[in-house]
Formats: C-alpha cells, structure tokens, sequence
C-alpha cells in the first residue's frame, strides 16, 4: 500500500517535468482543435499523431495521446455551442442546451459550463482509474495461458458492441481483421504466412499503426472528398462574461456528479461510448432538473450534464483497457495500440516494479491534463470556434498530407504508405457499407495475443483443448463472451431511447444533427 | 428491414475472401493450418448467415438499391482526390517528399477553388510544421529520392 502511494507521488513529480507539461498543453490544444472541427473524430487525431509518439518516452507519449483524447472529446462542444455543429459525437447532447443559449445570448455561460462540466468529469474519473485499474490488474495475476485466450476472445465479442447497424456485419468485419491479422510468420513455428507477393515485408505481419492511420484517418479524407464542400456557419459572437455564478455553480453540482457515475460506468463497459455517455448525462439531469422548464431552451444544467458525463467516459475507458487489454472503442483501441508499440502490454505488467512508474506517471498526466484543458479551454476557445470554421477544402489535402507522413516516419519503409492508403480505401468502402472499421482494428491487435496463447496453452496441455475450459476463470469469461455478443441489442435500445428522450422537448433534429455533421 | 443491392457485393467479396485465404492455407505445412482454418470458417459461417438474413429480408419487406449510403457523393470530386492522393504518394516515394508535397497541396487546393492567398499560406505553414515536427524534432529522413 504504502509502496503504491510512494509510486503515486513519483508519478506525479515524473508528470512535472517540463517535457511532460510542455506535451500536455501541445496534446490538449490539439486535442480540441481536432475535436472542435466538425469532420474530423478524436479516433482519427490519437491515429494521426501516433507516429509522432514515436521517439518520445513512454511516460511522454502516452500522456500526449491521453490529452489529444481529452482534449478532442471536450473540443466538440466549442462548435456544438457556437456553431450548432457538434465537432464529435460525443458533443451532440450538448449542442441542443449550447447553441439555445448562444441564441439567448449567453455563448460565454454555455462554453464556461462546457469548460467547467468537463473538467469535473475528467478529473473525478481519474479517481476510478487511480481505485479500480490496480485492482483489476492485481485479478489477472490468477491468468495463465488458456484465461488470456478467452480475454482475447472476449475483447473480439466487445466488437459485436461497436459493430452499428448490424451485428453480423458487425462480426464479418472482426472475421475479416482476425484473418488479417494472420498474414506474417506463424506466432508458434515461424513459419511465413500469406506473404503478399510474396513480399518479406510482411513477415512480421501488417502494421497497425499504418492500418489505424489508414482506417480512421484516411478514410475520413475519402469521406470529405465525395461530399460537396459547404462553407461553415459563421461563429456566434461571445458576448457575455464567460462565468457561472455561485448559485449556478450550486445548481450544477449535482448533475456533475451524477453524470460523473454514468461517465464513468459507460466508460467500463465495453462498446459504449462518449456518445451514448452524453445523452444518458443529458437525459438524467433532465429528470432530476429543479427547472425543467428550461430544457429545449438552454439550460446551464443540459450542457453540464451532457459534457461532465462525456469527458468522464475518459479515465473509465482507460480502465479495461489498461487492466485487461479490452480496448471498449475506436479511441481506446487506438491508444493500446499505442501502448504495445512502446513496448507496454495491458494488465499486470503495467503495475509491476518495472512499469509502474511509467503507467503512475501516465495517470498523473491525466489527472493535470484536466486541469490544462480547463484552462487552455477557458481561454482560447474564442479562437478555436474560429478554427473549427475551417473548410473541408483545406482539411482535405493537409490530413492526408500528415497521413502519409505520419505512416512514413514509424519505420521509415514505403511499403508502410502503401498499407496505409489501401487500408484508407478499405476503411472508406467499408464505412460506406455499414461495416466496422473499429471491429478491422480490434482483431488486429488481439488476433495475434489471442492466437500466441491458444498455442502457448495447447503445448502445456500436450494438444488436449480440456486446457480451454478447466478453471473457474476460464467459464466466466466464457460467459462474458455470450454477454458480450448480445450486448448489443440492448446497448442500441438504450441509446434510442436517451436520444429519443433527450430530443422529446426540442426542436432539434437530432438525425441531422449526428448523420450529416458528425463522423 | 429492406435487403439492399449492395449487400450481394458484399457477400460476393467475403466469399472470395475465404476461398484465397483457404486456397493458400492448404499451402502451409499441417501444424500451422488450424488456426487459419479455423477463422476462414468462421467467416464461411458468418458470411452465410448473412446471406441468408438478406434473402429473409428480401422475401419479407423487399429490397432497395443501397445507393442512399452514397447519396450527394460527387464523381468527379471523390476521383481526382484519389487519383490525387494515389499519384502523391507514387510521387513522396520516387521524386521526393517535400517537393512532391508542395505540388500535391497546391494542385488539390486550386482544384477546390481555394483562393491563392490561403494556398500560399497552408502550403508553407504546413510545410514547416511537418520539417519542424518531423525532420527537426524526430529527426525522420522523410524520402528525397530525386528532389529535395
């Protein structure tokens, strides 16, 4: 215990270094300038900048791509108010309250609630990552071989969560990502594999941080480009005092809380997301609300509902993922990727003597990075509304411009640029088709844990697959695996139902607001 | 809900699909075909069950083209950015990054209609953060194959 603390503290000075702070204001304010644009998704900023990770140290990189994270996910809410645009999904409760209040004339009100909600959803969340992610992680010490192939499988069935419209494409898609993730040497014998072209290059197998970069990001340049480019909304001006006062903040402060545990638990739950965090918070604030009256019309207590329960979803995401290496969404899925390329794999080994420091150090960052969004937040959000006006036209050739530069720089190879554009057109097909890119990235990390440990755990059993069901451990996770693949249905109830119920009151098109706008 | 047109494309791919994969399986030596295998018939499987929830669909409640996922899309837009994107990076690889860069943004902006001024300014600033954050900072030694 007492060690734990002491490593805590490290963590902390560790995150205080200039380098660490330097990162954390360059993530965040990245970070929001992703999210703020409409069209371009917190996914595909932490796949963008997953190359320039790269050199930097594992503390360092990981806090940079934790604070993009943050940063894009409360950046959506700055277009949300000011332009009725929602940068990102997750922002699209907000835009019903903000923008009624932009139309009152209180932007400032809106955005400092914005700003203020989402800081105390972060940071309260970084209280269930700092309590549950070493528990959690203590439980997989009781993993051998045969729980860790069912953990993997687990992780697969999450892609059932994420797979949108239908399940079964839902699970084609992760089929497909699992043979995909089979190109390269034979994990047990070495032997090559689908060599395509019978090129050596995919000996050790595709490059995911290529693959991601292809799927998230050069997909959505695709998805711009065959869409006619339409000039954005002006900015509404901000004209009163961005502040609450004291009475509002007392009147917020429960919704922040209590969208703080939706937040949090959504984040856990593998395959939900920010977005349907954000209606829950709206939704639940709206029932508790002393003044219901003011919902459809702008009310303070929409907008802190929906942003406290978004940026709390953060730190809760980051639990399976980091204890279990379940990666619930694109996002998180993205930023494990990023965690095994610095050499760091999810569950025990992060909390050992090794590692711990680094994963402390990584938690601490998270803990400051609220604070730096708060206030680069605060004060630049004027002129982030102002970016997020930037056209299509420009944001076309410049993400692909970094696409290939970024994809380019992890090894220095051109096949690499090759992948990834082929993976672009395929992530753009298969977007346009209702199959699941998140599902393609999901069985292209786990595929190849899940394949090393069936082996690991057949040589041990002499080949007998008896091995695969003879713990405790194994038979829950079993079940996990059924819950997991009929999780679904009821994820898609509950989220037609707070959308539903979030748009009652108003006059918001909600399907316009999340079909056109948002990726 | 309404089987689509599209879907049977879909379908056709998967299958190729599994008969690549299982066709060059059959080549690997036995100790390293099951798990292959295995997944190329999982994805058999899924593949039919689609199948044959499309052809339920399509016998309860109709069909429809599909073509509604790419309503508004813009031929001509949509394929010269990727004619675009495909001749940039052949480009980046042979000619050399920087140049190529800065004629593959000029090119696309001016195809967009951008007004000069801001392809000036998005060329060089971009330009200069990525020698900035790649060349200065990670020291990448972004291709210059026969230009700078």
């Amino acid at each position: 215990m007492l060690q734990t603390l002491a490593t805590m503290g490290q963590g902390f000075l560790h995150a205080l270094t200039p380098i660490n702070l330097i990162m954390m204001i360059a993530g965040v304010a990245l970070g929001i300038v992703i999210g703020c644009m409409p069209g371009l998704s917190a996914a595909m900023g932490v796949a963008l900048m997953l190359p320039l990770t790269f050199t930097m140290q594992q503390d360092t990189a990981l806090i940079v791509l934790g604070a993009i994270y943050c940063g894009a996910i409360f950046g959506g809410s700055i277009s949300a108010i000011l332009i009725h645009t929602p940068g990102t999904p997750a922002s699209a409760a907000t835009a019903i309250e903000g923008y009624e209040m932009t139309k009152r004339g209180q932007a400032g009100k809106a955005l400092f609630t914005a700003c203020y909600a989402s800081f105390w959803g972060g940071l309260l969340s970084c209280i269930s990552l700092y309590f549950f992610a070493p528990l959690l992680a203590e439980l997989t010490l009781k993993f051998q071989s045969a729980e860790y192939f069912w953990l993997s499988i687990f992780g697969l069935t999450i892609i059932a969560g994420v797979a949108g419209k239908s399940l079964l494409k839902g699970l084609m898609s992760g089929a497909l990502g699992l043979l995909l993730s089979t190109i390269g040497s034979d994990p047990g014998s070495g032997i090559p594999r689908f060599m395509l072209f019978g090129n050596s290059y995919f000996y050790d197998g595709i490059n995911v941080t290529c693959a991601l970069i292809g799927l998230f990001s050069m997909s959505q340049v695709f998805i711009l480009a065959e869409k006619k480019i339409k000039e954005r909304a002006q900015a509404s001006k901000v004209t009163d005092k961005m502040s609450l006062t004291r009475e509002e903040r007392k009147t917020i402060r429960p919704t922040i809380l209590r969208s703080w545990i939706i937040g949090n638990l959504i984040g856990i739950l593998p395959g939900a997301g920010a977005s349907i965090a954000c209606f829950l918070g709206y939704n639940t604030s709206k029932q508790f609300s002393k003044h219901k009256e003011m919902f459809g019309k702008g009310s303070i207590e929409g907008v802190a509902g929906s942003e406290a329960a978004n940026n709390a979803v953060t730190g809760g995401s980051l639990i399976p993922t980091l204890t279990l290496g379940i990666p619930g969404e694109s996002v998180t899925a993205i930023l494990m990727g990023g965690l095994i390329m610095k050499g760091l794999q999810p569950g025990r080994m992060l909390f050992n003597e090794e590692n711990a420091i680094v994963t402390y150090t990584f938690f601490a960052g998270f803990v400051l990075v609220q604070f730096f969004m708060l206030g680069i937040g605060l004060l630049g959000c004027r002129g982030f509304a102002q970016i997020s006006r930037l056209s299509d036209a420009i944001l076309i050739p410049c993400v692909t411009v970094l696409c290939v530069v970024g994809s380019y720089a992890i090894n220095r190879l051109p096949e690499d640029v090759i992948v990834m554009l082929v993976f672009g057109v395929l992530g753009y097909l298969m977007r346009k088709l209702d199959l699941n890119t998140a599902a393609i990235v999901l069985a292209l990390i786990l595929g190849p844990i899940g394949e090393k440990n069936l082996q690991n755990a057949m040589i041990i059993s002499d080949g007998s697959p008896k091995i695969l069901f003879s713990s405790v451990i194994c038979w829950v996770l079993i079940a996990l695996c059924v819950v997991g693949i009929l999780s679904p249905i009821f994820m898609a109830k509950m989220e037609k139902k707070a959308e539903t119920d979030a748009v009652a009151d108003t006059n918001v098109d909600i399907e316009k607001l999340t079909e056109e706008d948002l990726v | 809900m309404k089987m689509k047109y599209t879907d049977i494309g879909i379908v056709a791919v998967f299958y190729v699909i599994c008969a690549l994969f299982f066709a060059e399986t059959q080549k690997l030596p036995v100790e390293s075909q099951m798990y292959p295998k295995v997944i190329v018939i999982i994805l058999f499987g899924l593949t039919t069950l689609y199948l044959i929830q499309m052809i339920v669909n399509a016998v309860k409640f109709g069909t429809e083209s599909g073509k509604s996922s790419f309503k508004d899309f813009q031929p001509k837009q949509f394929f010269v950015c990727l004619a675009l994107t495909v001749l940039y990076v052949a480009a980046v690889l042979t000619i050399g990054f920087f140049v190529s860069t800065a004629v593959f943004l000029v090119v696309t902006l001016l195809f967009f209609k951008v007004k000069p001024l801001y392809i000036a300014i998005t060329t060089v600033a971009l330009l200069l953060l990525i020698y900035g954050a790649f060349t200065l900072f990670l020291h990448v030694q972004l291709p210059n194959n026969l230009l700078f």
